[in-house]
């Protein structure tokens, strides 16, 4: 009983975790790519991404998405349940899809301004995970 | 520094040719945008893709070789299907092409150019896609982070025009149009037999009116109900507008099961072979209401200027209206000339 307590917080520690790395992540990617090309543009092309991905990954439709910016506050609800894993598969095809039309739109123009910044920080999360 | 102050200088008169553009047509701001961008990126092509229409304007250098505008169709078209989540297909698309010289002679392009770089923006306005924005240059790698914020700012005061346009147009649709038939709409046929009776008085060319009454309609609404009179109204309208196939032409919905149709330039003798080809092809087709097939018949009346010297707009339509009058004494499904009695 005890043991099974320890695994539940130890998950829930992990989940959170996972869920802030990505939540900072998301914002950072937020704050690089709207000075480019402005918050209308981008929250259109995250909505768009999130209607994708999410059909797969159902958590992320709780991301809120407007001009103002993306808060992850109601996924953080629905994520402390799930596996870290869950959550990172999801925000990495998020950001997979969110790449994949920056690149349509731009070619490299926008993703080589992002890569340098959010590639660590996923390779971190990718740590995290095997780690556990 | 200087250099972004020049810059922010340029983008401002690029957002002041667009707003400015605002009273024209979207032909006319993308011309005065892509005028001003050459101040701003070297470019080969600088395209506008509308949604309505669709319409895919291009603005492009005079010796960008076709090949390059088709890459350039193709690619905008591909970038918006993605943003819009549904292919469009390209034959769909109205191509409208300025081509200007942007570049010395000594530049001119290569005719075996290809398509090497580019930006694309969505015009998105309150979460809604309107179209996309792009330059495209047969440089590779011509467009950098620099040239997305500016192209950025030019995409939304585009995006702002074009909604205002999107929304003045359906206005300008609203107060024109009948909403149940997509014909003209009273007002318009009024406003439009003004300028069309003035042309035809000043220089004495042809003016014909032909009215038109759908036979025994009552009985329709009374068997079908309301629903099935709508039906028929839509669909003896669409057999109507598809009769003219010149723009000058006006076809309205005059009120009630009664049309009217405005013929510039054509004589009696042709409005008389239209009226009769619209009648035939009246009786002639089935028109389904629920699980029945009705046929039903139109009468049809003519006036003529300057054969049957009607002094005013007023007149005319009057005459049109009393051989209309004729046709449903005489019988119904016929078409009268008016002042002969019969057709």
């Amino acid at each position: 009983m005890a043991q099974a307590v320890k695994e539940s917080k130890e998950e829930k520690f992990s989940s959170d975790r996972v869920l802030d790395l990505y939540a900072n992540l998301t914002m950072e990617i937020w704050e690089i790519v709207s000075a480019l090309i402005g918050e209308a543009i981008l929250s259109f092309l995250f909505a768009l991404a999130i209607r994708k991905i999410g059909e797969k990954y159902p958590f992320l439709n709780s991301l809120k998405v407007s001009e103002e910016g993306i808060s992850s506050d109601e996924v953080r609800k629905d994520c402390r349940k799930m596996a870290p894993l869950e959550i990172h598969r999801g925000f990495q095809s998020l950001i997979n899809q969110l790449s994949h039309l920056f690149s349509a739109l731009t070619e490299g123009v926008i993703n080589k301004e992002l890569f340098p910044k959010v590639l660590p920080k996923v390779r971190e999360a990718d740590r995290m995970i095997s780690q556990k | 520094m200087r250099l972004i102050f020049k810059n922010l200088n340029i983008l401002r008169s690029i957002i002041n040719a667009i707003s400015t553009g605002m009273a024209s047509e979207v032909k006319g701001i993308v011309e005065s945008a892509g005028s001003s961008l050459l101040n701003l990126f070297d470019f080969s092509v600088f395209g506008v893709l509308w949604k309505e229409g669709p319409v895919l304007h291009l603005f492009q250098e005079e010796s960008c070789p076709p090949s390059l505008t088709q890459e350039v169709v193709k690619n905008m078209i591909r970038v918006f299907s993605t943003l819009e989540e549904k292919p469009i297909e390209i034959e769909r698309v109205t191509l409208q092409v300025e081509k200007r010289r942007l570049r010395p002679n000594q530049m001119m392009m290569d005719p075996q150019a290809t398509l090497k770089s580019y930006l694309t923006l969505p015009l998105a306005v309150e979460g809604e896609i309107i179209g996309c924005i792009s330059i495209n240059s047969d440089q590779p790698n011509a467009f950098d982070a620099q040239d997305l914020q500016f192209f950025s700012v030019i995409g939304y005061q585009m995006a702002a025009t074009l909604k205002h346009f999107q929304r003045f147009s359906s206005v300008k649709k609203e107060a024109i149009y009948d909403t149940l038939t997509s014909l003209f709409n009273r007002r318009y046929f009024e406003e439009k037999l003004v300028v069309d009776a003035q042309k035809a008085f000043h220089s004495s060319s042809n003016l014909s009116i032909i009215m038109v009454d759908i036979d025994h309609f009552k009985k329709v609404n009374d068997t079908f109900g309301h629903a099935g009179g709508d039906k028929v109204l839509h669909e003896i309208a669409s057999l109507l507008k598809n009769s003219v196939r010149r723009q000058d032409d006006t076809v309205a919905r005059y009120g009630g099961e009664e049309f009217v149709l405005v013929l510039p330039g054509v004589p009696l003798e042709a409005t008389s072979t239209i009226a009769e080809r619209i009648r035939q092809s009246v009786a002639n087709t089935a028109i389904d209401i629920g699980q029945s097939q009705i046929h039903l018949t139109i009468s049809l009346g003519i006036s003529n200027f300057p054969i049957h010297r009607a002094k005013s707009k007023e007149e005319l339509v009057k005459m049109a209206d009393l051989a209309l009058y004729e046709a449903k004494r005489g019988g119904r499904n016929r078409v009268c000339i008016f002042g002969s009695g019969q057709g």
